[in-house]
């Protein structure tokens, strides 16, 4: 069976890789990430979600070019699969079906 | 800021590359980098380092880690497949797997028992200290019997070495000598209880590192008034060990007898120690009674020293030979040094040179522990190849497709090893279970204690029993030609039938030559204990008055003799089973040459001995109460009339230290010393102190008859326990050491031989399988069942007898040599090989013949019927 279930973070991650279509790297999401969070990030963290999406079919990669910043190693691009964007739709219609049952009651 | 860009820490980067998986190592290194940078830039270089380094070690978790670190997984893979293997091996060949497993582990249990028991006898003494300093003064006498060598030496020999010998740290006197002790009653109030006691010079602690628990090594032996008792003696005593030093206990022994203030407490002698003792007293109380020891030529207590740092042992031997003779001129004595833990291994003296001892029984067993094991190992090695057969097709293939032949051996290695290894565990639990009988044979208290010296010696053993059971079919095996086994003509070359042949005879000749020293050792121990000794020991109590004067020796034996049951009550200095007689060259004779000097050994006994005794008397009478002067007779042996070349001696006068005796009788030759020894020219004179009691019992009554007497002891005795001891019971210990080769031997032996017969057993099933055909086919053409086990029993029936005619010289060398130890010993029977030739003729016809009568009775349809 073939675990469709999402994380939390894995979420984040993913939103993040779909935003930057083939263009996400670690370094690149991790940055957004941190910067829309307001909080600090481990890169490990961002790789250890990546793989796993990886492997659950949700993430796609591929090598880039050679760069000069990283020392003369490739950049792995994400983009997201087919598979992937359905999760996420479906999670984000889940989301906002309940969220539309909220009653109009005023918080004060 | 540097002018160069600094780099990520290569460090931290070599640490990343040595655990994480492969395909996250560019992806990650490079995100790591990049972001090094960034905070290199948009903070300083320190920062970037640190969470460079941070990043790195939180990239150890499960999902980053590679899953092995091998780069070439192959050889994991392999030593899988190997193990695989060699369990489905051992799962499909059941009867092989048990016949190496039960041979192998009885040869470990061997092994091992014998491994805890060599080692427990080369501990015994090593424990002190300065046990490398530590040296024992010996002395030699010479005489017309040869070199007599003695630990007793000159009583002022311990100070004069601590006061002209620089080399010499601390010297000790101690009393009684060796192994000796003094055994009296020691009390307090209203308890009294027996202990064993040394009178030492007061470096004694210094000297021996015995553990004081109370008092200081320096002072505790430095007054004449006090002692040091054994923790287990005060507990016994007071039921404490703490607060005791300064309290008074009252020592019931002869002349020494008073109160004694505790100065320390020692801990219980060890086990291991050859010399055991409860209480230390000062050693100048002893000299203060016996004030000739001030003599040099008197030679009573043992001399211990300890050596400086720098001092050489032989050097000072040299220096301390004539030591005695520049002190008193009259001395004969030279002196040498020994080492004190060499007592126990090398304790025997022949003619001034050291002839081994204990060492000759380590030894002996040491090589018999190997013998077995390489029995076992040879039944493995045999197995092995002979089935080799079997995995004809597994080398082939697996040579064909590229094993080398290092890569085939190891893994044959690594079988044996596997099965030497489960063979340890089995061994080490039967070790466990029979421990208790094993120490009950050998006397000892072995434990099987794992500590890491025992952990090390069991891995070795295990380990060179595998490799070398392994060692034979690895080379073996491996080197077969691939092309040749998958064409399927490969057939067991000449040259390994010959080594198997060779290994069957091996393991024969030794089973063979062990059965033939258990015959002659169990037949010669037989012969001792059965041999006429001169006199009667059965029925005979002894027990020690050495603290009672002459009259009430006298009073007690009288009211011995009126119990009903007792025969005959006797009295003598010393015991018939310890040689530890003093002898004499002091008695000379009419007609005596001039030089010519016979050592008698001197014999005090009391009136009644030798009827107490039942030694036969040749001429004259014995000494008797109706006489009054038999103070001044003498009886001599035959021996001794013999060496003096006296006819008619009965009536005729010798002096003894000057002082003339007359000669009343003369008795048939006994063995007063243990019968390695012959006997020796011996004189009786009467004594009254100091003396073993003897009693004669009407057989059958023993119990009555010494309840009776312990009644009699306790009345005498305020109270006390008689310790009495039966005197064949007491012959019998003498050769206790004997005794327990003998019995060990016998078990060893038997299981050399059944380690032999497996191997024998594996190998016949083997064949009557391989020619399970050959055999179908003959009695089809008519061959009988007879006919086919004589062919089958032939091969080994040759084996057998080549091994034989091995065994019967070497082991006739062997016995001859431990037989020539013995004064009086078995003639080696013709009877003794033929037996032990037979013996394993029949054992290995019989192992055979289970196998060979199996194949002969078979139906030949049924090994026929698939050609």
């Amino acid at each position: 069976m073939i675990e469709h279930s999402l994380g939390e973070f894995e979420e984040l991650v993913l939103l993040m890789v779909a935003a930057h279509h083939d263009e996400a790297y670690g370094v690149l999401i991790l940055e957004n990430l941190e910067e829309k969070l307001g909080k600090k990030i481990n890169i490990s963290a961002i790789h250890v979600a990546l793989k796993r999406m990886e492997n659950k079919g949700f993430v796609k990669s591929r090598f880039g070019g050679i760069t000069n910043e990283r020392g003369g190693r490739r950049k792995k691009f994400y983009a997201i699969t087919a598979l992937g964007k359905r999760v996420l739709d479906n999670q984000y219609a889940l989301r906002t079906s309940i969220y539309q049952q909220i009653p109009k009651i005023s918080f004060s | 800021m540097n002018d160069h860009k600094p780099i990520p820490p290569k460090l931290a980067e070599r640490f990343l590359l040595w655990f994480i998986r492969n395909d996250l190592a560019e992806e990650v290194l490079g995100d790591l980098d990049e972001k090094f940078y960034q905070t290199f830039e948009k903070k300083s270089a320190y920062r970037a380092r640190l969470n460079y380094w941070y990043q790195v070690i939180s990239y150890l978790r499960p999902f980053a880690i590679r899953k092995s670190r091998s780069i070439n997984s192959n050889y994991i893979f392999m030593i899988r497949h190997n193990f695989l293997i060699t369990f489905r091996g051992f799962k499909r060949y059941k009867a092989s797997f048990f016949i190496n497993m039960i041979g192998l582990s009885t040869g470990l249990v061997c092994a091992l028992l014998i491994y805890l028991w060599v080692n427990d006898e080369l501990t015994v003494d090593k424990f002190h200290e300065k046990d490398d300093r530590l040296y024992q003064v010996m002395q030699n006498f010479e005489s017309s019997f040869g070199i007599n060598t003695i630990e007793w030496t000159p009583a002022p020999l311990a100070k004069t070495l601590m006061d002209e010998m620089p080399e010499v740290e601390y010297a000790v006197p101690v009393y009684p000598p060796a192994s000796y002790t003094f055994n009296s009653v020691v009390a307090i109030d209203n308890k009294r209880l027996k202990a064993r006691a040394k009178y030492a010079g007061k470096d004694y602690f210094n000297v021996f590192s015995y553990r004081l628990i109370h008092g200081d090594r320096d002072q505790v032996l430095h007054d004449k008034n006090s002692v040091v008792i054994s923790d287990e003696l005060a507990l016994n005593l007071f039921r404490t060990t703490e607060n005791i030093v300064g309290k008074t206990i009252t020592w019931e022994q002869g002349e020494f007898a008073g109160d004694y203030a505790i100065s320390g407490v020692f801990e219980k002698i060890p086990a291991n120690s050859s010399i055991q003792f409860d209480m230390v007293f000062n050693y100048e109380l002893y000299t203060s009674k016996h004030l000739e020891l001030q003599n040099w030529s008197y030679n009573d207590p043992c001399t211990y020293i300890i050596l400086r740092d720098d001092a050489r042992a032989e050097v000072l031997s040299n220096k301390v030979a004539d030591l005695t003779k520049t002190h008193d001129p009259n001395a004969e004595g030279s002196l040498f040094l020994r080492k004190y833990s060499d007592q126990h291994l090398y304790g025997n003296y022949e003619n001034g040179v050291n002839t081994g001892g204990r060492i000759a029984y380590v030894i002996l067993f040491s090589v018999i522990a190997i013998f077995i094991l390489l029995i076992a190992c040879i039944n493995f090695m045999n197995l092995s190849t002979a089935r080799a057969s079997r995995r004809f097709k597994e080398i082939g293939i697996k040579k064909s497709i590229g094993a080398k032949r290092s890569t085939l051996a190891v893994q044959y290695l690594g079988e044996s090893l596997i099965m030497a290894f489960l063979s340890l565990i089995a061994a080490l639990l039967i070790v466990q279970f029979l421990l208790p009988q094993f120490n009950q044979i050998t006397g000892k208290q072995l434990a099987l204690g794992l500590d890491s010296s025992l952990l090390l010696s069991l891995c070795c053993i295990t380990l060179v029993t595998g490799l070398l059971a392994g060692s034979y079919p690895a080379l073996h095996l491996s080197g077969f030609h691939p092309i040749k086994i998958l064409k399927g003509n490969a057939s067991t070359s000449s040259a390994s039938l010959w080594v198997r042949k060779g290994l069957v005879v091996f393991q024969f000749t030794a089973s063979v030559i062990l059965i033939i020293l258990v015959l002659v050792v169990s037949n010669q121990m037989a012969f001792i204990q059965s041999k006429n000794l001169g006199y009667e020991k059965d029925n005979v109590v002894y027990f020690n008055a050495d603290s009672w004067n002459s009259g009430e020796l006298e009073t007690f034996l009288n009211e011995v003799s009126t119990v009903r049951g007792v025969i005959n009550a006797s009295a003598m200095k010393g015991n018939l089973t310890v040689n530890d007689h003093n002898s004499t060259a002091g008695i000379t004779w009419e007609g005596q040459l001039a030089g010519e000097e016979v050592k008698f050994t001197d014999l005090v006994v009391d009136f009644d001995f030798f009827e107490t005794m039942g030694i036969e008397v040749a001429s004259g009478r014995t000494f008797s109460r109706n006489f009054s002067t038999e103070d001044s007779k003498i009886i001599f042996n035959e021996a001794a009339v013999k060496s003096m070349g006296l006819i008619d001696p009965v009536g005729q006068s010798v002096k003894l230290w000057g002082r003339e005796r007359q000669i009343i009788g003369v008795v048939k030759d006994f063995h007063f010393e243990s019968l390695y020894e012959s006997v020796k020219p011996c004189f009786f004179r009467l004594g009254d102190k100091s003396m073993n009691i003897l009693i004669k019992i009407k057989a059958g009554t023993a119990i009555e008859t010494i309840a009776e007497i312990q009644d009699l002891y306790q009345k005498k005795s305020q109270g006390m326990a008689l310790d009495y001891q039966f005197l064949d019971e007491a012959f019998q210990r003498l050769y206790a050491s004997e005794q327990r080769v003998s019995i060990l031997s016998r078990y060893f032996a038997g299981i050399a031989i059944i380690i032999s017969c497996l191997g024998l057993f594996g190998l016949a099933a083997f064949t009557a399988e391989r020619r399970l055909k050959e055999i179908g086919v003959r009695k089809v053409m008519g061959a009988g069942e007879l006919s086919i086990i004589t062919l089958l029993s032939n091969d080994f029936t040759k084996i057998v007898f080549i091994a034989i005619s091995i065994a019967l010289p070497v082991a006739y060398l062997l016995a001859k040599n431990w037989l020539e130890a013995f004064a009086h010993r078995i003639d080696l029977e013709w009877w003794f090989f033929i037996g032990a030739g037979a013996l394993a003729l029949i054992i290995a016809w019989l192992t055979v013949s289970i196998q060979t009568i199996k194949a002969a009775r078979l139906n030949p349809v049924i090994c026929l019927k698939d050609e």
